[in-house]
């Protein structure tokens, strides 16, 4: 369960990000959906631990990121806009590095990677170098990474970009059995085809703020449009006209 | 269950060991750096040794200077006759000096009227410095016995010409002598900890934020100063072994010389490499620390690698002002970070003994360094601007 209550982070006098809320429940696909620069990364960041928040909270499971950020980390499995590997390490070493530093015991890894390669079908990429790899077997190896400590909140920051289309359906599937094991999924997008095809709930984000939220038949009615693409479009122009 | 700090070091040092080409240049260079500096410098050194070790002198036109050569013989000095072309095998280099006796030399000397020689030589060749400074010595000498002959001769006592008597008594023992070459070892010693800790001080923290690695790391619910410890410490382990290795290579190369006459120079055994070693580990902590921090600020791989090699720089510079500006030991000097490791271990190389104040003042400080540069690059990576980037 992530909640964002009134997030607001300026840097600089510029403000990024001015008011997000929203909660993202569990067993659910919650998308934030906006335009390039309306301020998603940086709300995950926040979420996630990284960036501290000049205004409001975000809630993981009921513990505030910015007070208890360790326990917030422990809980959360981020695939963030940067998804760099160590190129010498091989997939396995990548992936094991990550559960030791979350205090997973050698047994506990052993196992974690042999269910992620199962669900990621990634079994014979585990003892290759990661430096030869393509973007579609990154993409796998840091999803593995983010997820070995199982954790009940999955975030993905545009997990998309990048992939090709046979790649970005198995990211779909993977995406909605994370869901079906109960786990709060939160992601990032700017492609309205892949958020209207997979979230239980949207959530656009323009300029740093939430414009609209809820499923997509809600946002239609809310926009007058037929489509969402349209519906998208209208509710991000209001927000800018309301400036 | 292994702790944060333990799994961050054992990653950086796998990491580390697997990027071949770097680990093995590395390597190489100091293995081999030190044998082949001390081999090639103790050669230059025997030959300049050798070429003052034989009296030798070549002259032209000896068979006007029966007085002279009779002195140079009864010196036990070696007359060999200078081939006809002295002038230009002196601008080439294969002579070094050459004493040119005029037709009336014997004539003039006799007759007391300024007789002359000439001394041919080519003083931009340093290795013909110590040739040249014999012939002069000899030529010196045969005029003083002169002199005193006839002064004798007309009954006065050569004491006049001489009120004062200077005699040489040279403290430096051969090993204070050989101090020049074992500079060098210092040098190596300050320098190898720089060059090894290179890589993954740069690798840890520029590299790691290039590879867009960085963020995901510190998403971990780690303490950041576990994770930059963990890394310093890999940083730290580096510059140390690399130091040992070049060191290593030198007390091997020393040992070479043992039965030599420039053993004593050589003096760079066991006891000499443990101060060496005791020395090099805080100092390396310093050095590991200091690069990560600069490396820290560092937008790109190659940025980090230029801030580097300017530190680099500036360290090795220590060691070759106190040798040029000619710094005489003070103790405040134990403070100053490199400044101190140069002066203790100079010390080491001359063979003054040392106490305990001379390991512990350097290191302390080194160490202290060491833990606040390992302090502000975990405040560093809080910083938000740091780690996204900066705009």
């Amino acid at each position: 369960m992530i909640e964002a209550r009134g997030l607001a982070k300026s840097f600089n006098g510029v403000h990024a990000v001015r008011s997000v809320s929203f909660a993202a429940p569990d067993g659910a696909i919650t998308a934030l959906l906006g335009p390039n620069g309306a301020g998603k990364t940086t709300t995950l960041r926040m979420i996630s631990t990284l960036v501290a928040p000049t205004k409001g909270h975000a809630l993981i499971d009921g513990l505030d990121a910015h007070v208890q950020p360790l326990a917030v980390r422990a809980r959360i499995g981020m695939l963030s806009d940067a998804r760099g590997l160590y190129g010498r390490l091989t997939a396995r070493e990548n992936i094991e590095y990550y559960g030791r530093l979350r205090s997973l015991a050698p047994a506990q890894v052993k196992d974690a990677i042999a269910r992620l390669a199962e669900l990621l079908d990634m079994g014979p990429l585990l003892d290759r170098r990661t430096d030869g790899f393509s973007q579609g077997e990154r993409m796998k190896v840091a999803i593995a990474r983010a997820l070995v400590h199982d954790p009940p909140n999955v975030m993905l920051d545009e997990p998309s970009n990048g992939l090709d289309v046979m790649t970005t359906r198995n990211l779909r599937e993977v995406i909605r059995q994370l869901r079906d094991a109960g786990k709060c999924v939160l992601f990032s997008s700017h492609v309205m085809q892949e958020v209207s095809a997979l979230c239980d709930t949207i959530v656009i984000v323009a300029r740093g703020s939430v414009v609209a939220s809820g499923r997509a038949p809600e946002l239609l009615a809310a926009s007058g449009c037929d489509n969402l693409e349209d519906a998208f479009v209208r509710l991000s122009e209001k927000a800018g006209d309301g400036e | 269950m292994r702790l944060p700090v333990a799994t961050v070091f054992l990653k950086e040092l796998r990491d580390a060991l697997r990027d071949r080409r770097t680990a093995l240049m590395v390597l190489v260079a100091s293995i081999l750096t030190g044998p082949v500096t001390l081999v090639l410098v103790a050669q230059f050194v025997s030959g300049l040794e050798e070429k003052a070790a034989t009296l030798k002198v070549r002259m032209v036109g000896q068979e006007h200077a029966a007085a002279l050569v009779n002195f140079l013989k009864r010196n036990d000095v070696e007359i060999e006759t200078a081939p006809a072309d002295y002038e230009a095998r002196i601008k080439e280099g294969r002579l070094d000096a050459v004493i040119v006796v005029p037709k009336d030399f014997d004539e003039r000397y006799l007759a007391g009227d300024g007789a002359k020689v000439e001394i041919f030589y080519d003083d931009s060749r340093t290795d013909s410095g110590p040739a040249i400074r014999q012939a002069e010595r000899l030529m010196r000498a045969f005029n003083r016995e002169t002199g005193m002959l006839r002064m004798i001769a007309r009954g006065v006592s050569p004491d006049l010409t001489e009120p004062v008597k200077v005699q040489h008594v040279n403290t430096a023992t051969p090993r204070q002598k050989g101090a020049f070459l074992l500079f060098l070892i210092t040098m190596f010693a300050i320098l190898s900890p720089l060059l090894g800790g290179m890589t993954i001080a740069i690798d840890s923290t520029a590299g790691e934020r290039e590879r867009g690695s960085l963020e995901p790391l510190l998403a971990n619910p780690v303490p950041i100063w576990q994770v930059v410890l963990g890394k310093w410490l890999a940083a730290w382990a580096f510059a140390t072994g690399v130091a040992v290795l070049t060191l290593g290579g030198f007390m091997i190369a020393a040992s070479f010389y043992a039965k030599q006459r420039l053993a004593a120079m050589m003096a760079f055994g066991g006891p000499e490499f443990a101060q060496f070693v005791a020395m090099v580990i805080p100092f390396a902590a310093m050095t590991s620390a200091i690069q990560m921090l600069i490396c820290t600020y560092g937008r790109s791989y190659r940025e980090a690698q230029t801030y580097v090699s300017y530190l680099a720089t500036v360290v090795s510079f220590v060691p070759l002002a106190v040798m040029f500006s000619g710094l005489k030991d003070a103790s405040w000097q134990l403070l100053v970070p490199v400044l101190g490791q140069q002066v203790v271990l100079s010390r080491v190389v001359r063979g003054d003994g040392l106490s305990a104040q001379d390991w512990l003042v350097p290191s302390a400080v080194a160490l202290a360094i060491a833990a606040a540069g390992v302090v502000l690059v975990s405040r560093l990576l809080r910083d938000e601007r740091i780690v996204f980037g900066r705009n």
